[in-house]
Formats: structure tokens, sequence, C-alpha cells
């Protein structure tokens, strides 16, 4: 019951090479057990020190519920080719993410492991 | 009305010839390019040529030794250990020089500045002055260098930093990798461009500080971009790690609390229960 969400999957690998460089620490999240997560597009913030993806999850009751995903910072993010335009608010996503370790709707994203649900690339310009 | 423009002239032609000599008083052929946007080659550990954490193999005492596993220990359940960054707090030296995101140098002959695209500049002097008397210590601490001609070409190619009076508490990296808290840290820093490639910048760093049973000396590597964006990176802009006491929450998508660890508290709230009565 930790996570009713329609969408979730365990991933039973370690998160190496999608890891965000982040200027703290981010022990906060459990790096060691992924999920996957599917939703849609709340809101992109392209903020400093961190971007963050507000993504709207289905949960089981037929609710949704907020995840907030922390990601990569926008300078490092324009430097693989992103912009604030990027992403909008309505896209329908697939991320593999590090979940909060409390059990909490929030995690970290990162570049490499973000698609679209339909299993399209997220297209960028570097 | 005349004079007044004329005194106006001749105030405008002082400090243009003042502009002029001080312009000359640089002469740059006598300096290393170092212009551009330089990114770190490595990854966020102290020591790039070995895993962060406990791979760093981090000469430290015994007593720092145990400081490091706890903030381990912490980190491994959700908290941050003996890392402060997450809540915006400055990182200082020497972990200044891992370079999380790109840094800049302005040279000039009295004072080079290295500015950091999240963090506050460092000012190295090159004037020739002596330490001070009783500085206050800051994060990035108080740097003079030296310039030197090592191979007798007439133009420098090395610089040489020692920086000390830094304010802590500092770490060497986010795993908490801890610096002693007496502040007592010496930073010696060797900064040249590659022989070969001139768009990569090595610093070698030796920290010497009375957490470490010896001086700890490694390599930071740069790689030059000569077209570089800068953007802006304040951590105050929207950060959702919270600090709270010894605890530290992540706020959620519409800004409340969140546990960061399992089966957190939540913050002691006795002066709003006070307030309500």
């Amino acid at each position: 019951m930790r996570r009713q969400l329609a969408v979730l999957a365990s991933c039973a690998f370690v998160a190496t090479s999608g890891a965000v460089s982040a200027h703290h620490s981010f022990a906060m999240f459990d790096q060691e057990n992924p999920i996957e997560l599917e939703g849609v597009v709340q809101e992109f913030k392209f903020t400093s020190p961190h971007s963050f993806i507000i993504l709207q999850v289905r949960q089981q009751d037929g609710g949704t519920q907020l995840w907030s995903l922390e990601g990569g910072a926008p300078s490092a993010l324009v430097r693989d080719g992103w912009s604030s335009k990027t992403l909008k608010p309505g896209d329908e996503l697939q991320l593999t993410i590090e979940p909060l370790r409390s059990g909490a709707p929030g995690g970290s994203w990162s570049v490499g492991r973000a698609k679209f649900k339909d299993g399209r690339p997220i297209i960028v310009t570097p | 009305m005349l004079y007044r423009n004329s005194i106006g002239v001749v105030a405008l032609a002082a400090v243009f010839v003042t502009a002029v000599a001080d312009a000359r008083a640089h002469d740059e052929t006598k300096y290393p390019d170092w212009s551009g946007q330089w990114l770190r080659t490595g990854g966020i550990q102290w020591d790039p040529s070995k895993p962060i954490g406990r791979g760093q193999q981090a000469p430290l005492t015994p007593e720092y030794q145990a400081i490091f596993e706890a903030s381990l220990a912490d980190q491994s359940a959700g908290g941050v250990g003996n890392d402060a960054r997450y809540s915006c707090f400055p990182v200082g030296m020497p972990r200044l020089m891992s370079v999380i995101f790109p840094m800049e140098f302005i040279l000039s002959p009295k004072i080079t500045y290295v500015l950091f695209e999240n963090n506050m500049p460092r000012r190295i002097y090159t004037d020739g002055r002596s330490w001070p008397k009783d500085p206050e210590p800051t994060f990035a601490g108080y740097s003079i260098g030296k310039w030197i001609d090592e191979d007798g070409d007439s133009r420098f190619d090395v610089l040489e930093v020692e920086t000390r009076y830094m304010k802590g508490p500092r770490t060497f990296e986010g795993t908490g990798l801890p610096l002693h808290k007496d502040n007592q840290t010496v930073v010696k820093e060797k900064f040249y461009l590659d022989k070969s490639n001139a768009d990569l910048l090595h610093d070698e760093i030796t920290t010497i500080d009375h957490a470490l049973t010896r001086p700890w000396t490694v390599t930071k590597n740069f790689r030059r971009e000569r077209n570089p964006s800068w953007l802006e990176n304040d951590c105050s802009e929207d950060n959702h790690h919270v600090a709270i006491g010894k605890e530290n929450y992540f706020l959620s998508a519409d800004g409340y609390l969140m546990p960061a660890k399992k089966g957190q508290a939540p913050p002691d709230l006795r002066y709003f229960r006070q307030s309500l009565r």
C-alpha cells in the first residue's frame, strides 16, 4: 500500500548512468530501487538549483496524485539540449525515477531515463 | 557654462588616460589564455580518479573517519549526513574546485577572479601582498597567488595559490567527507594548461587539514568550452529541500513538507501550539 498508484513497477537495478549530477547529496532518493512512473506533466519548472517535473499520476481509485520530481539544473539541461519548452503541460511521460526513501510522492528524474508514454524519445537539440 | 563643460572634458580625459595606463600595465601577452568556460572532466567526487565516498580512501584521522561513517549511515537512511549543501549552504574551499557547474577566469596583474555558475567567486590576490592579520574567515577563504614562468619564455604558465582563513562547516564532497571543525585548513593549488592540449586545464590541489593524517593531493582537470552559454544558477530560486533543526524534509508539488526518510517524524511545532493557545 506504500504506493497506491496505478502504474508502478519496481526495478531492481542500481541506477548509475542516468543519475543527476547534483550540487548536493541525493541520498534522500533511493537510487538502488528505482521505479517506473507514468503520468501527465502538470508543470515543468526550469528553475535553480534543480528543475522539477510536477507529474499527475493516476491512482487505483481513479484520482490523481501529484509527484514532485527533481532533475538536473537548467544550465546542465541546456548543455544536454533541453530548454524550458522541451516539456509542456499535458505531455504524457514514462519515467524511471528514484523515489524518496520515505514513500512520499517525490523523487529524482534524469534525462536518460525519460520518454513519452508512447515510447517516443524526448527530442532535444544539443 | 563653458567653464563647467571644460571641467567635464578634462575629467573625462583624465579617466580615459588612467584607463589606457591600466590597460598598458596589464600586458596580456604575459599571461596565459584561460578564457572561455571550464567544465569538470570527472564526476562530482573529490578525487576524480577514485569512486565517491569510501572509495576516496581519504587519509582521515580515526576521529574524522568515525564522523564520515556516521554521515554515510545517515545518508543510507535518507538523511543528508554532513552535507549542508542541500539547503543552499555554501560549499567553500576546497570543494568549490569540484566545479559542479562551470567556472570562468578573469585574469589581471593584481588579482585573478574565479567565477562559478552556482557559487560566490574566488579572489586570488597576485599583487605580492602578505597574509592579513586575523581576517574574518569566509567559505572561499583568503587566497594569495603567484604567477610563474616555468619554461622561461617570458610568459606566465603556472599560477600557484595558497588559501587560508576558511569558515565552516565544510566537506570535500556530498557524501559528507569532512574537513576539521577547527577550520585551520590550508589549500595549496597549482593551475596550468596541459602542454599538449590548450583546452585542458589542470589544478593540482593539496589540502592540509587536522581531519587528515597527511596532506592530501588530488588533480582536477577541466575542459574548455570556447563558445559557452551561461545560465543563472541561484540556489534560492526553487530549492525543495528544507532544513529544520537537524532534519531534512522535501517540499511536495503543492508546497507542503514531506518526509525524506522512512518513518521520519514531523518537525517540532511547539511554538505554533503556543501561539494557538
